[in-house]
């Protein structure tokens, strides 16, 4: 839904029930799980990322489109053909990427309103800054190319998704890119890193650690090109000490790497598709033809 | 941020200027310009401050209000920034043209100052569930000259060291409604601990090293910075990108350990000259806008 700049919407007087559930603290569950067996809730391992599932083209009306599904975290992204800038009278020698990054009202648990707040305009600039060292901008010189990507349902990780799959929606737009952009999230709390987290490991992320050996904590999203070795984004909230940032890095990357591959296949299977479709269209005109004379 | 319009000569000439060592100003690669800080320029905020960093002019303003808490965290206070990009600065922010840019500094500061290591929201409840202090930190950029996100972070530092919440004597709950007794003397106050805030410190990378403290001409030559909160405690709280260009993972790394051999200078530093402006007390000498 497009934002109404000129209301102001009134505070809501309405919150979510679960805050009248005893004992309603998950995230003593979660530390408990990992202590038994090194493993999580789902069963993985500290630094396993969860399966993931990518298509392209799955939006008709769009220039490009793509759909990633990871565990239970699902993103889908239209990428829509160059427009002019609105509200912009004077030349660009670059074109412009302008993204926007929704939660669905029904994704997260508690339900989130049609006006984007600031997390997700927030997001939406990390979106963009991820993807612009990607796009061969000069390509489309005052032009703009939009990208929209909402989350249909949030099981964490949603933003690293959303940065996966508009990418693969540019390259199945035909934008020209220099190269595919992956992302990754990973959340820290104490000493321990989660590579891939569930939105409730999110949620313990945002959270101090009681007294232990470390305070770190926090959520670390990164994006990056495998083909140039470039980092394309690195965004970092909570509080940690330097070590455990830089350390960071070369984890994000390994899985960045991981991810890469699938990116890779899906475009390869989405073009392959289209070949095919083009060959069959050829064959059927020329079919009709020997009909019609 | 202004368009500044610099020929490709010029652009050169920075560029092998850095690689060097140098830069347009003298500075080094490394050194901030001269800073001026004043708190206290404000008669009604509960706390203020005036930061001017060579050209670049920020003015912070505290005010504290009563507010109820968020029903999922009831023994929290809130903070709120907002980031005012007027068209004083530039004519580029003139209308809604500096709105984005103020989302995106406003936004920087909230997710540095998220975790409850940096500031302990917990010091501005006053009665868990219904009432706490909820202080609204306005910025106003005054005057642009490149290095927004260093200068406003440590303008809010400053005004919030700054900052005095009254003192609640008692509060009650008198049959749903909260009634509150604040001490009768206006100088009976508390004041916040902004020990653990955390100053945003933006590396500029041009060519193939980063410099502190960009101007605007500066920040046209580059291709992306990077901006570190970090703490007294060496802590890191938020890092992002800004600009259009990406880093290797090797780069980032470097970047990120001399962001915080610097955020920790400029956090003694600016604590040293709070301390010293409060020690001269009534003696002080207010310039407020005059100079």
């Amino acid at each position: 839904m497009a934002p109404d700049n000129r209301r102001l919407q009134g505070p809501e007087s309405t919150f979510s029930y679960t805050l009248y559930i005893p004992n309603n603290r998950t995230d003593h569950n979660v530390v408990e799980q990992i202590s038994s067996d090194e493993r999580r809730k789902d069963g993985r391992k500290l630094n396993e990322q969860r399966r993931i599932y990518v298509k392209t083209g799955v939006v008709s009306q769009a220039k490009g489109s793509a759909y990633i599904e990871q565990s239970n975290t699902k993103v889908v992204c239209s990428v829509f053909d160059p427009r002019e800038i609105p509200r912009k009278s004077g030349y660009s020698v670059n074109g412009e990427l302008y993204c926007e990054f929704k939660f669905a009202p029904f994704s997260c648990i508690q339900w989130r309103s049609h006006q984007p707040d600031a997390f997700e305009k927030e997001c939406s600039l990390i979106l963009r800054r991820s993807l612009e060292p990607a796009v061969c901008r000069h390509e489309f010189p005052n032009f703009q190319v939009d990208v929209y990507a909402l989350v249909l349902e949030n099981d964490g990780s949603a933003l690293a998704a959303a940065i996966t799959c508009a990418a693969l929606a540019l390259a199945d737009a035909s934008v020209p890119m220099y190269d595919l952009v992956v992302a990754a999230t990973l959340g820290v709390h104490g000493d321990k890193k989660f590579m891939d987290p569930t939105v409730e490991e999110e949620s313990l992320c945002n959270i101090l650690p009681p007294d232990g050996r470390s305070r770190n904590h926090g959520i670390i999203t990164a994006a990056f090109s495998p083909a140039h070795q470039q980092m394309s984004e690195f965004a970092q909230s909570g509080a940690m000490d330097i070590d455990c940032a830089t350390s960071s890095i070369q984890l994000l990357r390994e899985a960045c790497e991981s991810i890469y591959l699938l990116s890779q296949q899906c475009l390869l299977k989405g073009v392959t598709k289209m070949l095919k479709k083009k060959q069959k269209e050829i064959k059927l005109d020329l079919s009709s033809d020997r009909i019609a004379c | 941020m202004a368009e500044i319009l610099l020929s490709e000569a010029e652009k050169t000439f920075i560029l092998h200027g850095v690689e060097e060592g140098f830069r347009c100003d003298g500075r080094m690669r490394l050194d901030y310009r001269p800073m001026e800080v004043e708190t206290d320029v404000v008669s009604h905020a509960s706390g203020s401050a005036r930061l001017r960093l060579a050209n670049t002019d920020i003015l912070v303003g505290v005010k504290t209000e009563i507010d109820t808490p968020y029903p999922e965290r009831p023994r929290e206070g809130k903070i709120e920034f907002f980031v005012d990009c007027s068209a004083n600065a530039t004519p580029a922010f003139e209308g809604r043209g500096g709105e984005e840019l103020g989302t995106e500094i406003s936004n920087s500061l909230a997710t540095a100052y998220q975790s409850s290591q940096t500031f302990d929201l917990t010091a501005l409840c006053i009665l868990p569930g219904q009432q706490c202090w909820k202080l609204y930190i306005d910025i106003l950029i005054l005057e642009c000259g490149g290095n927004l996100f260093d200068a406003v972070s440590l303008a809010v530092k400053a005004a919030l060291h700054n900052t005095r919440v009254p003192k609640v004597k008692g509060a009650c709950l008198d049959g749903g409604t909260v009634d509150l007794q604040l001490s009768d003397d206006p100088y009976d106050c508390c004041r916040l601990d902004v020990s653990d805030a955390p100053c945003l410190v933006t590396l500029c990378k041009i060519g193939d090293h980063c410099v502190v403290d960009p101007t605007a001409e500066e920040e046209t030559c580059s291709s992306g910075s990077v901006v570190i909160a970090i703490t007294e405690k060496s802590l890191v709280t938020s890092v992002f990108k800004t600009g259009v260009g990406s880093f290797h993972p090797q780069t980032l790394i470097d970047i990120l350990k001399v962001g915080q051999t610097i955020g920790l200078s400029v956090n003694k530093a600016l604590r040293a000259a709070l301390l010293e402006e409060e020690q001269q007390g009534r003696k002080k000498e207010c310039f407020g806008f005059l100079k």
